[in-house]
């Protein structure tokens, strides 16, 4: 019974992942694939929880998706903060903006 | 269940509106619906500290980072995504769902015994006790963070112009 719930669970966090990954497949714009990479992150955490909920060790599988969100704010101001560099250097968010950068 | 698979299709629905949006600001909000309805998940899975994280920092902290940096950038954000990209996502998208389905259907075949033994103790005790060393690495994490949020809005030296 729990099994076939847990298989519900990748089932959608393998929707999710195939989201975020279309969108850094086809955008342009810097920030949208950023939410991109956003979207994948929250997939992966619902297969930790889930997969932890589904083997009983829920306090495990929490203390990684806290790690986890814990790494993915640093990584958010880091990214954001590179953003935001690369636009006053480009004046653009634009991704084709960067095969420009040399030396 | 029911509720929470309610609750799983409106995570992928509130996903597809985030990467879909033309407006980056309602991209914005909508990766913060999104993150406000995983929280919720999070809760009803029996996981409360993953979802006050979750809705607190991500929903929160996360989109308050995402609204600054595109009122920063606003001349420059509106790129031209080219037009096959939103025709195209509901092929694709029916494509991997079925992919999806099969392939978590020969997963549910595969595996028949995934029942581990009930967990001893609290969160507190396995956080702080089995995953201490990750809360060392959390900190050299944070620590990093803001070093290099620093050096990258460094103001420039006189002599260096």
């Amino acid at each position: 019974m729990i099994i076939n719930e847990w298989v519900v669970y990748l089932l959608f966090a393998g929707a999710m992942f195939f989201l975020g990954l279309y969108c850094l497949l086809t955008m342009r714009n810097l920030i949208k694939l950023f939410i991109g990479i956003e979207i994948v992150g929250k997939g992966v955490s619902l297969v930790l929880l889930s997969t932890g909920w589904a083997r009983r060790s829920i306090f495990l599988a929490q203390s990684l998706v806290v790690t986890y969100i814990v790494i993915e704010v640093c990584l958010v101001a880091v990214a954001l903060a590179v953003i935001i560099n690369l636009y006053r250097v480009n004046q653009s968010l634009d991704i084709r903006s960067l095969t420009r950068l040399k030396g | 269940m029911t509720f929470q698979i309610i609750l799983l299709v409106a995570l992928v629905a509130a996903s597809a509106v985030a990467i879909l949006a033309k407006d980056l600001l309602k991209s914005a909000i909508a990766l913060a619906v999104a993150s406000l309805i995983l929280g919720i998940i999070f809760f009803r899975m029996g996981a409360p500290y993953a979802g006050v994280f979750e809705i607190s920092v991500v929903a929160g902290l996360i989109t308050v980072l995402f609204m600054l940096t595109i009122a920063l950038t606003k001349q420059g954000g509106d790129v031209r995504e080219s037009k096959t990209v939103k025709i195209v996502f509901p092929l694709f998208f029916i494509v991997f769902a079925l992919i999806d389905i099969f392939v978590m259907r020969g997963i549910l075949a595969r595996i028949p015994a995934l029942e581990g033994a009930a967990e001893a103790g609290t969160f507190g005790e396995v956080l702080w006790k089995e995953r201490s060393f990750d809360l060392v690495g959390q900190l050299a994490v944070i620590l990093a963070g803001v070093f290099a949020v620093l050096a990258l809005f460094r103001k420039r030296d006189h002599h260096d112009n």
